[in-house]
């Protein structure tokens, strides 16, 4: 089976995969092989990808798509990184700020609470990824 | 001897700016391969949105969006002028400002009021001089446009659209079509209607997708996406052009330089050789008179 993930700026993996873990907006959702055509809306969140030779890859992805065609898996992405490379502290302060910004009108509220969301999406990436690391 | 040492320092001169202008060409072919590989990048984000928009048309739901349509009201429209930076490339920065400015004249007879964002220190010191104000200016995407930087510029767009304030958004700049030609162009960004017009296309065989959560949902997170990744697009496109147009424009520079720098070198010898002669001739004639 194939995977691809695709950003504006570059394709960051091209590989042959066994089983494809990826982070749809509410929830995980798992693709192995000879799976049913589908399109999917991503959230932010882990992607893992079990290549070839049975080691797991974990990334992390902040929105976007995934589609599933003929076992070739691609998900485009408006970001893309190894979950390893992310910073616990910089994802710590992005929350902070998100949680600091306004909040006194429906829209703005929508604003704030969406980047919270995604702030604590990518701190458990970075927190797992400081994990992984060790 | 002062006809031949002007000549000899004028030929030292051009031989410098050979070097500058054959350094420029160098510099702008390595931006150039590295914008063209972010370009092929966009580029192929950008097809498989497009065709995603298609698969969602084939399977029959229905593909209207707020964005996709046009509108009546003809308020207030937002032109983009994409220019370089720097000059030194030739027709590049004339060309775009020509098309845009155009481009201006047509969206100022449709619509109340038109705003002009600029990116480009060329474009801008331009537009000060014809005194035509320029609602916001960028001087930050230069031959490396982040798909970060332009989001922000984009988000702030769509969102100005979408509360009203806009109708209708263009953008002015110079379309990578191949590597021999580059064409300044503006096309309408904002209703989204090239990508509207993919749907009929249904060349592929249809497709039962399952969709997660549903199509409408996926269709209202793609078409924003869409947009934002065209003028992410326009901009890539537009550095690359920039870089060709000075790899030209420094090549034939460099040309140039070389042609002069082989005539002066002819003269500098004739006049150094009838120099000699006058010489020789001088103390022979001395010589003589003094037998």
């Amino acid at each position: 089976m194939k995977c691809s993930v695709v950003t504006p700026e570059t394709t960051v993996v091209d590989a042959e995969v066994q089983f494809v873990v990826a982070p749809l907006y509410d929830g995980e959702y798992g693709i192995g092989e000879n799976h049913s055509p589908a399109v999917g809306r991503l959230g932010a969140g882990e992607l893992r990808l079990t290549l070839m030779d049975g080691t797991v890859e974990h990334w992390y992805v902040e929105g976007g798509f995934l589609e599933v065609l003929d076992n070739s898996v691609s998900l485009l992405t408006n970001r893309a990184a190894r979950l390893e490379t992310l910073d616990v502290g910089a994802s710590r302060a992005a929350l902070s700020r998100a949680q600091a910004l306004a909040s006194n009108s429906p829209e703005l509220a929508d604003v704030k609470e969406s980047a919270v969301a995604l702030a604590r999406s990518q701190l458990r990436a970075a927190q797992k990824g400081a994990r992984i690391k060790k | 001897m002062a006809k031949a040492k002007a000549l000899d320092k004028r030929r030292k001169s051009i031989k410098n700016i050979r070097k500058i202008t054959r350094t420029m060409e160098l510099v702008s072919t390595a931006q150039f391969r590295r914008a063209m590989e972010r370009a092929i990048a966009a580029k192929s984000y950008s097809q498989r949105l497009v065709q995603l928009v298609g698969d969602l048309a084939r399977s029959g739901h229905n593909t209207s969006h707020p964005l996709l349509s046009s509108r009546e009201s003809r308020g207030r429209a937002a032109l983009f002028i994409l220019t370089a930076n720097r000059g030194m490339c030739g027709g590049y920065n004339a060309g775009i400002l020509r098309a845009g400015l155009a481009q201006l004249e047509a969206l100022r007879r449709e619509y109340d009021e038109v705003e002009l964002y600029v990116s480009g220190k060329r474009g801008l010191s331009f537009l000060r001089y014809r005194k035509i104000e320029v609602a916001r200016a960028f001087t930050e995407f230069d031959h490396k446009p982040t798909y970060e930087e332009v989001l922000a510029v984009a988000t702030d767009v769509l969102t100005r659209y979408q509360i009203g304030e806009l109708d209708r958004v263009d953008v002015a700049y110079s379309e990578f079509i191949s590597l021999s030609k580059q064409q300044a162009t503006t096309t309408t960004l904002l209703p989204l209607t090239s990508l509207a017009q993919v749907d009929q296309d249904a060349s592929r065989d249809e497709i039962e997708y399952e969709f997660l959560p549903s199509a409408s949902s996926i269709l209202e997170e793609v078409v924003p996406n869409a947009f934002k990744v065209q003028l992410f697009k326009c901009f890539l496109d537009a550095a690359v052009s920039e870089q060709i147009a000075r790899m030209m424009a420094m090549k034939a520079a460099t040309d140039n330089a070389d042609q002069m720098i082989s005539a002066l070198t002819t003269t500098y010898n004739r006049a150094r050789q009838s120099q000699i002669t006058n010489e020789i001739i001088e103390v022979i004639s001395g010589a003589s008179a003094l037998q």
